[in-house]
């Protein structure tokens, strides 16, 4: 078989028992790879009611067939599992070097079950498979245990680990890889850490055949060239990753700010990527492969906030710098270092904080709880916030919890800006209405990487739409869902792959994501078997949600986003118009008006009825 | 009338030097729309561009009034 393995590692924590099983090429074709496969063995074998920090859910690193082939950006994966922070699906994507080392393992994916009886790491060196302890470890930041598990290991091998904040449970805990790459979102690295299981070490040199390995070399190089404006030496990803962002959300009026209270922030000049560049940018870093090379080895040479590492990039700067009003970069990017050393999420990170700040200046929670004052802008009770959060200490504890409970718990839920408990992220849907819908709608809570329609809305990918109406918002939505599972299960990043979604004249047709499939495992997609293949992952992912008991009743937004209009910006004055799109969506997705898909959906798309 | 042009990112690099934070102000005249006042700068004024008039998505013959910000930078998929 060319382009997946088609074998599957599966290790019992419990057991320690590691086997390894072949996958049925059918199944391998209908859900294409990465976070199609994950959905299918979840669904199929675990109970979505379980308790997601349980020994009985399912913890799966996922590859898809693109990654670590010539393909621009195939340099990714996914980590599947049950997430505790929202009690949905969580499908976390990351790349840097560790998706391809772990494809050249043999396997296509990983499955965790159970949960061992004390910390240990897996190490998998092609068909050489162990379980060690990883008591020496164990407290241990990221960067740190990734050092330890090299040196002993292979400094050919590659790392994905959490930090303390896994290892204590809390909710916006990632799963680190290459230190600085995060499988951030959803409480993935809680997972990890109440299996005991501190890290997973992949190495090995075996590469699946391509089917047609000198065409795969030809679409990769014309794909390079043929990526716009994003690839040109130059251009804004390059000089600036993602960090030149905040000038455009600021001047759409959508930029998170202080807890959405506002949607412009008066000092972004501090905070955005030319301030970055001047002071403390070093070089850009790319994934394996990456013509884009988004990301930012930085440096904060002396100061309190001395350190050296990589970001801040734009989500991270919308929710601990804007979200918590920080307007004082270094301690911006010392942030930064610390949720990529302790292992946190830095979008519910700081989220979770602003609403502290805000619920702490309206006086709902006081001084004497939280130990010191927390107002909006004060940038060392943020940094103090995040040592507590990840050590699970003092009113650490509560904000470990995410923004929902913290706020549920001290009487204000209104001030939670989340879906399906899960915190926004750096576009307010109140001046971006198709994110809105998104948003509520999302299998993984509130999200902009599952169906990123900013990238018409803000971004003109590939075309402008207007960010205020709901007009053709439904079909939209729809659309980029799809092609994000699409995307997620091929094994490719989304800010190139997104080109590779729309046709010439800008609609809709995946001829060069599906050729590119086609040239790696001969499975003969057309374009529309592709997309219908996402829709199949996209809804059997909705089945899943609506038995975990997060089904069609989550899909909603938050009181803020609903009945607080936005005081500033080009948006004053509106509020997220949710009831307008939210029927035409479920139609277009062929689910039934109250949000559940459809018998004829279901069988059209070969899915089990129940 | 006094407008203003604001060029985000590696857009800057077509500002003159009395630009401060990525805005110049512009004294044109009365009927001057969004293109003509974007076409000044040295930036593709095609598909790689994303121009908005306070923010807001317009057609680039919309007139602009005392006081406008007209702000341009490159369509790329980022966030």
């Amino acid at each position: 078989m060319y382009g997946w393995h088609l074998r599957i590692l599966r290790v019992n924590l419990t057991t320690r028992k590691v086997t390894t099983e072949d996958v049925d090429p059918k199944i391998a074709r209908d859900y294409l790879g990465g976070r199609g496969w994950a959905i299918h063995y979840m669904y199929k074998e675990m109970d979505p009611s379980v308790d997601p920090l349980s020994p009985e859910n399912m913890l799966i690193f996922a590859t898809g067939p693109l990654t670590a082939t010539p393909a621009p950006t195939g340099n990714r994966y996914m980590v599947v599992t049950k997430s505790p922070l929202t009690g949905a699906l969580a499908h976390s994507n990351s790349g840097g070097e560790f998706p391809t080392w772990m494809k050249r393992t043999g396997f296509d994916m990983f499955i965790f079950e159970g949960k061992a009886s004390e910390p240990v790491y897996v190490l998998v060196n092609e068909d050489q498979i162990e379980v060690k302890s990883a008591a020496h470890v164990w407290g241990k930041d990221t960067h740190e245990t990734t050092d330890i598990l090299k040196a002993e290991t292979s400094t050919e091998a590659r790392v994905a680990c959490i930090g303390p904040a896994g290892e204590n449970l809390a909710l916006m805990a990632a799963i680190m890889n290459d230190k600085h790459r995060a499988a951030a979102r959803s409480g993935v690295g809680a997972v990890m850490g109440s299996k005991n299981l501190k890290a997973v070490v992949a190495m090995g040199n075996k590469n699946p055949p391509l089917h047609d390995p000198e065409g795969m070399r030809s679409i990769s190089v014309e794909t390079s060239k043929n990526v716009g404006a994003d690839v040109k030496k130059g251009s804004n990803m390059r000089i600036y990753g993602t960090s030149y962002v905040p000038q455009v959300t600021n001047t759409l009026g959508i930029l998170p700010t202080r807890n959405f209270l506002q949607g412009t922030f008066e000092h972004v000049h501090n905070i955005d990527g030319d301030a970055l560049k001047d002071n403390y940018l070093i070089r850009h870093t790319p994934c394996y492969r990456c013509p884009l090379s988004c990301g930012r080895l930085t440096e904060v040479p002396d100061g309190p906030y001395k350190g050296k590492g990589e970001g801040p990039e734009y989500e991270t700067i919308s929710s601990l710098g804007t979200g918590c009003g920080v307007s004082n970069l270094a301690a911006l990017v010392k942030a930064n270092y610390l949720c990529n050393e302790y292992g946190m999420d830095t979008i519910t990170t700081g989220m979770t904080i602003a609403v502290a700040m805000e619920m702490y200046e309206k006086g709902y929670i006081s001084e004497d709880v939280i130990g010191m004052p927390l107002k909006f802008g004060d940038h060392d009770a943020m940094i103090e916030m995040i040592k507590l959060m990840a050590h699970n200490k003092g009113f650490g504890k509560d904000l470990a919890m995410g923004s929902y409970r913290l706020a549920e718990k001290y009487g204000h839920p209104e001030l939670a800006v989340t879906t399906r408990k899960q915190e926004f992220p750096g576009y307010d849907p109140r001046g971006s209405q198709g994110m809105g819908l998104l948003y509520a709608t999302s299998n993984k809570g509130a999200s902009h990487m599952e169906g990123d329609v900013a990238y018409e809305e803000v971004f003109g990918v590939p075309v402008k739409e207007n960010p205020l109406t709901t007009e053709g918002k439904p079909e939209l939505v729809k659309h980029f869902q799809d092609s994000f599972a699409l995307i997620d299960s091929s094994g490719l990043c989304v800010f190139v792959a997104i080109r590779y979604v729309f046709d010439k004249n800008r609609m809709i047709w995946p001829e060069t994501l599906a050729a590119m499939m086609n040239l790696t495992t001969g499975a003969g997609y057309t374009p529309e078997e592709v997309m219908k293949a996402a829709d199949r992952v996209y809804t059997l992912e909705r089945m899943f949600l609506i038995k975990a008991g997060s089904g069609p009743e989550w899909d909603v937004l938050p009181y803020r986003m609903l009945h607080e209009p936005l005081p500033d910006g080009p948006a004053k004055g509106m509020v997220a118009e949710l009831d307008k799109m939210l029927p035409e969506f479920y139609e277009k997705r062929g689910w039934d008006e109250k949000g559940y898909p459809t018998k004829e959906k279901l069988m059209e798309l070969g899915l089990p009825l129940n | 009338m006094m407008i203003r042009v604001k060029l985000i990112a590696n857009y800057r690099e077509a500002l003159p030097p009395e630009a401060k934070n990525g805005v110049v102000e512009l004294n044109v005249p009365a009927g001057t729309t969004v293109y003509d006042a974007i076409s000044r700068f040295d930036i593709p004024l095609n598909d790689e561009s994303v121009i908005v008039l306070n923010g807001l998505t317009v057609d680039m013959d919309t007139p602009l009034k005392e006081g406008d910000m007209v702000t341009a930078f490159s369509a790329i998929a980022g966030g």
